[in-house]
């Protein structure tokens, strides 16, 4: 009714327009904002709209009187808007005016209900959508019980009622029909979409006047209006899900599968995937898991609370599935794996299933030269082995914001594991590299299985009145039982021998090996606010380490009796303690940390000759220590500066401890040393960087450097007949700098890009070798450069190159002092050439050589392929692959430690070509990619 | 009776808000999403996109507190020293690149202190008008009816919904948005790529708020030499197949 006073008006004033000869350019407009009982409404917005796309073009706030005035505005059409608390905003289209002066009277709007207004917009909070008469909600706002449907969802909506059938009124009136996005959801019954939907699946509301079914068939409008409501569906309940699937072949009966498939929506996503192959991909690439993970991949908690404690990283274990390959070997790959994400913020749940398994095939030829106190030895030793590894893992992780102070996390992590091994080896010893003095031909069967269970929960309170002010809690118990069985044969034939029976002798051992630990560990953290920039945070850690150790060595030549001097049962107890304080300033891109712990460790130990038997042996052993911590990082400018330092103290490792004797290999013997003390160092780091956003140029350093205090040094003593025997033991001294750098720079913005890396090592290390002390000085640099090169979106390439050198020099024998050199070289391009069609090349030249031991070897690797999109959204992808294509891959390694420099060559898959099919759901990319941002 | 009831609340209502909403300091609360901000880059290929989102999705929330102090005149968009619970949680504080928003709506002019591409810029201009489109859907704000309007920016590839108060008439409002009939008190850019909300407005007699900060080192340029900056950063940027807002602020 108010409506149509203003367009009565509107309709006069043009219909008085042909009264006036000249419409005129600028118009004023003037008018009064009264509510529907006249009542003048005070400080009303008034906005001009363009009446095309209802931008604003001008605006002005009415008087307390309710007038408002436009001067002076270029004649034209306009949306006249109204607003106004706890009323309808009111659109009208104005103009052209044909005088100057237009005074459009009283401009009436209408309230919005009270009901809407407190309910609706006041306590729900939620969003008023306002289509002329038309009000749409946003269902979110209103709370409903999980599981809830539609029909229960509208009860608590103002102005509509549903009663005991289900039926609704709007607004006192039948409603006659439901429609689910705008269209009939099963049948015209209004009940079969409120009563079947679930009220989480909605998230918009609108309730709105239809004509009646008279009036449409008709095409009169016979004024009877019904109410119908219109329910929108939430964007997340629109799934998705994606995959892929390829399949390979080759020559030389070369294959390769695998496949995955992903289903999600908001809260939840569910994957699998599959692969096998004798190509030597022994798992997933991080390309694959990421997929496979989902948003999960980069949780990781653990509850052990406080600054970092180095070392004890012994109960991690994360990433199932990804695969790592040494470059050695042949190997029969396969596995799959489930997993399942659940999260909607408040509570975050993830599961995986995963089996993985390998075969390895592997032979190898090394030559070790060995250094002692005057001279050396030679060994040299050919290895054939085959290695079955199977593991299943299953992890689980529950994550729960209770209210707004308290979340819990639980995780729970199996894996089961086997690996059945044999191993045979022949291995000569020369006193000078020419005369075989000593020969060894073992045959090795090795068979295990472990179980280990991690399981731990997190507890965290935010305090309420103060948020910064934090407490929390955590426990964790961990368990891991390992079972194996190894039968050693062995036959040794000394040929400098004096004595007839020494020349040869066999031996044959079983050995029966179970290894239990338990562990029970708990951590609490509590979190002051001193002020608003500095922090006081005190901890404490606590566990609890159970082991037993097993071992029984049966000699089989003499009908299984049991070798005393190699059986034991072992059962240890380490109880740790550390209690801290840190204080920690936190502003403006500056954080600094300073704290200080107690830590103690008590390692109590028994010795037995076998279950049954008297103790032989008590370690008793109690280490205190106080360690301090300094962090600090800086900010500024895009730079970032981090200096660090921690006094390390770490318990010796359980195996070092056992005073049992391992004989797997028969002429390097290791054994436990039950005296053994923690091991004690300072550890500073420094770190710069600094980016420009403007040019692109970027710039890290690092400086690491470890200074023991006391160091676990592996004794070396070696028999007249080359048996190498290592104990551990504690050691002072010993020092590591490390540099790190690297930088780019883009020579060509976006087009060339220059970059170098550098590495600069020096490390002293002490050991004693046969009772005499060897310092062994290292020196390792290398420095690398690299141009990628993107002239064009269809063409990449890369050069680069690397130079190392290493260098060991030793105190007792200098005249061995090694020094080697690794270069390598590599390109790479990426053309593509025709429409949907690609070549992908690169090439890596690794040069390895060692002056000394006249060691030389080039490995030119060439790889080359060419792969071509097919079908609609490029869903299938035809590849075809040459890789190593001269031929020269093999695994080659050079070491050099304290007493020994060895160089390895390993036979592994060379030469071969594939064809291969890749069909994905999502289709691929039909252009090259310059980075993955 | 109950709907002279309403009219009598409301004018009540009114009135006191008119009295004294003209002068005094809202908080905003800042929510960024890395993921939401990767989504609309069309020129970044769908298949990385969806993957990105796939694998990132319940990580990219990051949180801000933020402080817009007004008066009739003027607006100053600052920084807020509070400690966001992402800090607390981290016990880290990350550097904040220097950003102050300064405008004076009645003398239409703005002195912007934005800190990008490794230098601080000092924009010393006039005021252009933005250009926005009034929609009807109203809603409450931190206890204030708003009204809702968009506007799309461009060259950011960025569309932004912001609800203005229908009962504080300062035509000021977070980050770089002005110029509507009231406050702004709710701001969303592309879906959530950026969401701020003002969790209280509090009226109160300013003192020394709107000071320009006595010492400033930067580079004085103009609104059409900053716009031109950020033009060639976008366009290296797609160029380099990267997220446009990468170095700049979002």
């Amino acid at each position: 009714m108010k409506k149509s006073y203003v367009i009565v008006c509107l309709l006069l004033l043009s219909a008085l327009s042909p009264l006036f000869s000249q419409t005129p350019n600028r118009v004023t407009i003037k008018g009064i904002v009264s509510d529907t009982t006249s009542e003048k409404m005070s400080f009303a917005y008034v906005m001009l709209l363009n009446p095309t796309d209802s931008t604003m073009l001008n605006y002005i706030r009415g008087d307390e009187n309710g007038a408002f005035e436009f001067k002076n505005i270029k004649n034209g059409k306009y949306i006249l808007k109204v607003s106004y608390i706890n009323y309808l905003p009111l659109s009208t289209t104005i103009g052209p005016f044909d005088k100057e002066v237009n005074d459009l009277g009283k401009v009436k709007i209408k309230p919005i209900s009270k009901e809407l207004m407190e309910v609706v917009v006041r306590t729900a909070r939620a969003p008023l959508t306002i289509k002329g008469d038309t009000i749409e909600y946003d269902a979110r706002a209103f709370k409903v019980p999980e599981g809830s449907t539609v029909e229960d969802l509208l009860r608590r909506l103002p102005g509509l009622e549903v009663d005991a059938d289900g039926n609704i009124k709007a607004q006192g009136k039948d409603v006659k029909k439901v429609l689910v996005d705008g269209k009939t959801f099963f049948g015209d019954d209004p009940k079969s979409a409120t009563k079947n939907l679930g009220a989480e699946t909605i998230s918009k509301v609108q309730v709105y006047n239809d004509k009646s079914e008279q009036a449409k068939l008709t095409g009169v409008d016979d004024g009877k209006k019904e109410k119908a409501i219109n329910l929108e569906l939430k964007d997340e309940f629109k799934k998705g899900k994606f995959g892929k699937i390829t399949g390979a072949v080759g020559n030389e009966g070369r294959w390769a599968g695998k496949g995955n498939y992903n289903k999600f929506n908001k809260n939840e996503q569910f994957s699998i995937i599959g692969y096998g192959n004798n190509i030597n991909e022994t798992g997933l690439n991080w390309n694959d898991y990421g997929e496979f993970k989902g948003s999960t991949q980069w949780q990781n908690d653990n509850g052990d609370f406080g600054f970092i404690a180095w070392g004890d990283q012994r109960f991690f274990f994360e990433g199932d599935g990804l695969g790592y390959f040494d470059g050695r070997g042949f190997t029969k790959n396969a596995g799959a794996g489930v997993n399942y994400n659940f999260d909607n913020k408040k509570t975050k749940f993830t599961s995986s299933y995963f089996y993985n398994q390998t075969k390895l095939d592997l032979n190898t030829i090394s030559n070790r030269e060995t250094f002692q106190q005057n001279g050396s030895f030679f060994s040299k030793d050919t290895t054939a082995q085959n290695n079955f590894m199977g593991n299943h893992s299953i992890g689980m992780r529950y994550e729960k914001m209770i209210d707004s102070s308290n979340t819990i996390i639980a995780k729970a992590n199996i894996r089961a594991g086997a690996n059945d091994r044999n191993n045979s080896n022949i291995n000569g010893l020369y006193r000078q590299e020419t005369v075989l003095d000593n020969l060894w031909d073992i045959n090795n069967i090795y068979n295990s299985n472990s179980l280990r269970i991690n399981t731990s929960a997190i507890y965290r309170y935010k305090f309420k009145k103060n948020k910064a002010r934090n407490f929390a809690a955590s426990i964790g118990l961990n368990m891991n039982n390992n079972d194996n069985d190894e039968a050693i044969k062995s036959r040794n034939t000394i040929f400098n021998s004096s004595n007839i029976t020494d020349i040869i002798r066999a031996t044959s051992l079983v050995n029966l090996t179970n290894l239990k630990t338990n562990q029970l560990k708990a951590s609490l953290l509590f979190l002051e606010p001193l002020s608003k920039k500095v922090f006081w945070e005190t901890f404490y850690n606590f566990s609890s380490d159970n082991n037993n150790t097993f071992r029984e060595s049966k000699n089989v030549l003499e009908s299984g009796s049991r070798v005393d001097s190699l059986s034991s049962y072992f059962e240890n107890n380490i109880l740790y303690n550390r209690v801290g304080s840190s204080l920690r300033y936190s502003f403006d891109g500056k954080n600094i940390s300073v704290g200080l712990a107690g830590v103690q460790y008590n390692l109590s130990g028994d010795v037995f000759l076998d279950k049954t038997s008297a103790l032989i042996q008590k370690i008793d052993k109690k280490y205190t220590g106080i360690t301090p911590y300094f962090d600090s990082n800086f900010e500024f400018n895009n730079t970032y500066l981090n200096i660090n330092y921690i006094y390390g103290l770490n318990a010796p490792q359980l195996n070092d401890l056992q005073p049992v004797v391992n004989n797997s290999s028969p002429f390097y013997i290791t054994k436990g040393n039950p005296n053994l003390s923690p091991e004690r160092l300072h550890l500073m780091g420094l770190s710069f960087q600094k980016y420009n956003p403007g040019t692109f140029g970027y710039i890290y350093v690092q400086y690491n450097f470890k200074l023991y205090d006391s160091q676990i040094i592996y004794n070396q003593s070696i028999n007249d007949n080359f048996v190498t025997t290592t104990t551990p033991e504690n050691l002072s001294g010993g020092t590591n700098h490390d540099i790190y750098t690297s930088g780019s720079y883009p020579l060509i913005k976006t087009k060339l890009t220059a970059r170098i890396n550098a590495n600069f090592g020096i490390s002293n290390t002490p050991g004693y070798i046969n009772n005499v002390l060897n310092e062994t000085k290292g020196n390792n640099r290398s420095v690398g450069f690299n141009f990628n090169l993107t002239p064009d979106p269809k063409f990449f390439m890369d050069l680069g190159a690397r130079f190392g050198t290493n260098s060991y020099r030793y105190s007792i024998q200098t005249a061995q002092n090694q020094r080697f050199t690794n270069t390598n070289l590599n390109a790479s391009l990426k053309w593509n050439f025709m429409k949907k069609t690609f070549l992908e090349s690169n090439f890596n030249s690794i040069i390895n050589k060692n002056e000394k031991l006249n060691f030389y070897q080039n490995q030119p690797i060439f790889n080359a392929s060419v792969r071509r999109l097919f079908l609609k959204e490029n869903r299938l992808e035809m590849r075809l692959a040459a890789f190593d294509l001269l031929n020269k891959r093999l695994g080659i390694s050079q070491r050099a430690t304290a007493n020994f420099v060895s160089n390895e060559v390993a036979g592994t898959l060379a030469r071969y070509f594939m064809l291969s099919a890749t069909f994905n759901v999502k289709g691929h990319e039909d252009k090259l990619s310059k980075n993955n941002f | 009776m109950k709907y002279l009831k309403i009219v009598l609340i409301t004018l009540f209502l009114s009135n006191l808000s008119f009295s004294q909403s003209t002068e005094g300091v809202v908080s905003y609360n800042i929510t960024n999403n890395w993921v939401k901000r990767i989504k609309p880059l069309n020129y970044l290929s769908k298949i990385k996109r969806e993957k990105y989102e796939y694998q990132y999705m319940s990580e990219g929330d990051w949180k801000l507190k933020k402080l817009l102090y007004f008066n009739e005149n003027e607006s100053r968009y600052i920084d807020s020293e509070e400690k966001t619970e992402d800090e607390l949680k981290y016990g880290y504080s990350f550097k904040k690149e220097k950003y102050e928003i300064r405008k004076n709506h009645k003398q239409k002019t703005q002195n912007d202190i934005i800190e990008m591409l490794g230098k601080v810029y000092l924009i010393d201009d006039s005021l252009k008008t933005q250009s926005w489109k009034i929609k009807n859907d109203i809603k409450d704000v931190a206890g204030h009816i708003c009204m809702n309007a968009v506007r799309e920016d461009t060259l950011k590839m960025q569309k932004i919904t912001a609800w203005f108060a229908l009962d504080i008439p300062i035509p000021a409002g977070p980050e770089r948005n002005y110029g509507l009939p009231g406050l702004i008190l709710e701001l969303d850019v592309n879906d959530g790529g950026m969401h701020i909300e003002a969790t209280n407005v509090s009226f109160k007699k300013l003192t020394n708020e709107m000071e320009y900060p006595k010492k400033l080192k930067g580079k004085k340029i103009t609104e059409d030499a900053y716009q031109t900056l950020i033009t060639n950063h976008v366009k290296d940027k797609i160029k380099a197949e990267e997220p446009l807002y990468w170095g700049i602020p979002y």
